[in-house]
């Protein structure tokens, strides 16, 4: 019986275990990216935090820009859709 | 005496007698050479894989009577191992010879395997016990073998790499059943942890005819803990903790019978943040978590036995290094953290993949005198996603395969034949519109036979197998429809001999690999290797040649083993960069060369000195050697040439230190040579040294405790085989860290 209870707790936590899920955040920071002749990214405009649906819409898509923008590259993007949108984050260093 | 009483006389005799007998047929025991009992040795029922123990009598006792010719492993520390064939009738007496030196055997050691002979075939094993206490991981444990390497980027995704050549080509089974987890990808890792596994056996090459011809590189076969017979269950907790990537893993396992049925449950959960570089900043997205659990279920009736085995298995690695640029022109400060915040530090990060693996296993055995059937049946359920956006997979990959193997093992005198056929179909499925590879199924059957003969000290065997692969793959999305047959025969040689204590032994292996749908039709971005990969309709089949020669000679101290090799590989495919780039990610085309040849020698030393007889030292030896005739470079992935060495000194000869509960100290150093002959697009590795220490203790006799350091000196280092090597000019691997492992065992 004691070997019984014993397997019993075991058994349920590792049940708790297994249906603990790791889930991202819901929000997060997207930008547009901007590529060169040979496809490769040069520059990104941030477009702010994007949540929920937002942000299935924003990465599914693209996000639709309203004014004219300059990136930190001098690339100008006018006004329109932009299918290149990354909303993955970036590692932080601070030195 | 009247007829009434002699009457009673002989029946009470007769009955006697069958008690006798009866009892005899059910137990056994173990004596040293002085006829003394020999207590808490591991008697391993092979064919039945049970596990008993000896009492402080010598005595063993099984359930029920055991067929002839049943294999009986017996072993413990400081005796020489003993593989027996049971006959049944006379008494069960078994005696082992005690090692001049405690610790361990020096040189060939006796004992039963599941991937053939061990005398005729070139077999390597490695015990995955105590792999939890002692290891990082499970393959990192692998790669103590010669001959046998790593591809990886941190502790989240581990390939295992035999003499050059990784992915498709080494081919791994569990408990019988192969495992088809979209292996072709390095990004892709192995798809299951240590739990529950008792031991790997090791092909190297493509010897391993009952698996497949499609094991060029090797078979990699993992075997659970067998199943105790034991009054009372029996089991353990373990729980490590790594300051690297403030990993913590825990696990349990239990193990319980009564009279012939046995049961095995285990479980694990781990998680673990980005590992620490030698610098003290952190590889971004190296993190990953691991949850599994899996039983097992026997019952042996007379001559049968049906094992039952399920097994769930859930990982979400994160991918390190990824950017949206060439990976040669990714700075590491980018893709490196120098902060760590618990409150993150664990949160999945895109991009990173979802795994999820289940495998159902049941075997049938049935055994009587020289005859053994048996039949396999598995099922395996991989579904790969990987993200690299939040909302959407980049693909959602479901693999299913079904496999049936029935065997007959019979032995005539000193032939053993083993015949069979393995059926195996594959059903891969995307369940998204955005995919890599395409929709696709295979048909396999495989029907074998193999020859052993064995007689003294000389032995040969042979076996010969035919493999007819239908693929066929409809996908209106990558607009393909393709069907297609390959078929081919492949062979294994071997002649074994001994002479005094030397041993020599010859084998060749033909065999032959079809291409795989992903080589054939990908078309797609893959974020996990940061490329765009583009198949090839045209690929032909592989053919390998191998041959491979093995001396190896022992005393009570001292063992030495020489193992060159040469192979030669014909219509070899593989996926080389071009210029051009697609999505910001640079082209991998899939190619095939027409020759390559890969050729190399291992060494294993093997020490006791007599002065010391509590140290081991065991050294190996690895020398590969890559050309791809086509051109003048070498075979891409290939790792560089290395002397591993292990010392483990036991401390249970010295009173005052076992006092304070030290059990052994152990050093394990890698020495990898330079690595100058590689591939076109890849670089040179320098040379380094690599140092990791470990001290054990027994804190009482239930409860174990390891502490080590790993990576000693702090060496900052990027292994040519590592996932990440071409990435900012190599990403090291992790710095100098420290962990601490506790099992308790009841």
């Amino acid at each position: 019986m004691k070997n019984f209870s014993l397997l019993s707790v075991l058994m349920i936590a590792v049940f708790g275990f297994m249906t603990s899920c790791s889930s991202s955040d819901d929000c997060h920071e997207c930008h547009i990216a901007l590529f060169d002749a040979d496809g490769q990214e040069t520059a990104e405009v941030e477009i702010g935090e994007f949540c929920g649906d937002a942000l299935e819409d924003v990465e599914n898509a693209g996000y639709q820009l309203t004014e004219m923008l300059v990136a930190d590259n001098g690339d100008t993007l006018q006004p329109g859709l932009y299918t290149d949108v990354h909303c993955e984050e970036h590692a932080d260093h601070d030195h | 005496m009247n007829l009434k009483s002699l009457s009673k006389t002989l029946i009470f005799t007769v009955l006697i007698a069958f008690c006798f007998s009866a009892s005899a047929q059910n137990s056994g025991t173990v004596q040293d050479s002085e006829n003394q009992p020999i207590d808490n040795v591991s008697v391993f029922i092979a064919d039945q894989n049970i596990l008993l123990k000896t009492n402080k009598l010598g005595e063993f006792f099984f359930e029920s009577k055991l067929p002839n010719n049943t294999y009986l492993n017996f072993y413990k520390n400081g005796y020489v191992s003993k593989l027996v064939k049971y006959k049944e009738g006379s008494e069960f007496k078994v005696f082992l010879k005690k090692l001049h030196v405690a610790l361990d055997e020096v040189g060939v050691v006796e004992s039963y395997s599941e991937l053939g002979n061990t005398k005729l075939t070139n077999i390597d094993k490695k015990s995955l016990e105590n792999v939890f206490l002692r290891d990082n991981s499970m393959v990192e444990s692998i790669t103590q073998l010669s001959g046998v390497d790593i591809v990886s980027s941190g502790l989240g995704i581990q390939k295992v790499v035999v003499r050059g050549l990784s992915g498709m080509r080494v081919v791994t089974y569990l408990n019988g059943m192969q495992i088809n987890n979209q292996q072709w990808a390095n990004d892709h890792g192995i798809g299951f942890t240590d739990l529950g596994l008792g031991e790997v056996e090791l092909i190297k090459g493509a010897s391993a005819l009952k698996y497949g011809s499609e094991a060029i590189g090797g078979l990699l076969f993992f075997k659970d803990s067998p199943f105790v017979s034991n009054k009372k269950m029996n089991g353990y907790v373990a729980s490590k903790f790594d300051n690297s990537s403030y990993l913590s893993s825990s696990q349990f396992g239990l193990n319980w019978n009564k009279n012939n049925f046995f049961f095995n449950l285990y479980g694990q959960y781990s998680i673990s943040s980005d590992y620490r570089l030698p610098n003290n900043d952190y590889l971004f997205n190296s993190r990953f978590n691991q949850n599994a659990i899996k039983f097992s279920v026997a019952h042996r009736y007379k001559n049968l036995q049906n094992i039952f085995r399920y097994q769930y298995h859930n990982e979400n690695p994160g991918i390190p290094a990824h950017a949206h640029v060439d990976p040669a022109d990714i700075n590491i400060v980018d893709i490196t953290s120098s902060s760590f915040d618990f409150n993150d530090a664990y949160k999945l990060l895109t991009p990173y993949q979802l795994v999820n693996n289940q495998l159902f296993n049941y075997n049938l055995n049935y055994l009587s005198n020289n005859l053994k059937l048996s039949l396999h049946l598995g099922h395996f359920i991989n579904n790969l996603q990987e993200y690299e956006k939040w909302t959407r997979p980049a693909f959602d990959l479901t693999i299913s395969n079904t496999q049936i193997t029935p065997n007959i093992r019979y032995k005539i005198k000193d032939l053993t034949f083993n015949i069979g056929s393995q059926l195996s179909v594959l059903d891969n499925k995307n369940n998204e519109d955005e995919r890599l590879v395409p929709d696709a199924s295979t048909l396999n059957v495989g029907p074998y036979v193999i020859l052993d003969y064995e007689k003294n000290n000389f032995g040969f065997n042979s076996g010969i197998r035919y493999d007819y692969k239908h693929l066929k793959s409809e996908d209106n999305i990558l607009n393909i429809n393709y069907d297609n047959e390959f078929s081919n025969t492949s062979f294994s040689s071997g002649i074994y001999y001994k002479f005094l204590d030397n041993v020599l032994r010859f084998t060749y292996s033909g065999s032959y690999r079809a291409p795989h749908f992903s080589e054939l039709f990908s078309d797609g971005v893959h974020h996990g290797t940061n490329r765009y990969e583009l198949g090839n309709e045209n690929l032909d089949i592989e053919y390998a040649d191998q041959f491979e020669f093995k001396y190896q000679w022992a005393n009570e101290h001292f063992g030495f083993v020489l193992n060159p090799f040469l192979q030669n590989i014909s219509d070899f495919i593989s996926i080389v960069p071009t210029d051009t780039f697609i999505s910001s990610y640079r082209v991998y085309n899939y190619k095939q060369y027409n020759n390559v040849e890969i050729k190399g020698v291992e060494m294993n030393l093997h020490y006791h000195p007599h002065q010391l007889h509590n140290l081991h030292i065991e050294q190996s030896y690895t020398f590969l050697q890559t050309k791809n005739k086509d051109d003048q470079y070498g075979l891409a992935l290939v790792p560089a040439n290395s002397i591993k060495t292990k010392l483990l000194f036991d401390l249970n000869d010295y009173e005052r230190l076992v006092k304070y509960k030290f059990d052994y100290l152990s050093f394990y150093h890698v020495y990898k040579f330079s690595k100058e002959n590689f591939a076109e697009y890849e670089e040179l590795t320098e040379s380094y040294n690599l140092i990791n220490f470990q001290l054990g203790l027994k804190l009482n006799n239930k409860l174990l405790c390891t502490i080590g350091i790993n990576n000693l000196l702090n060496k900052e280092y990027s292994p040519h085989t590592s996932r990440i090597r071409g990435v900012a000019g190599g990403v090291p691997n992790p710095g100098r860290s420290f962990n601490i492992n506790l099992k308790y065992e009841f």
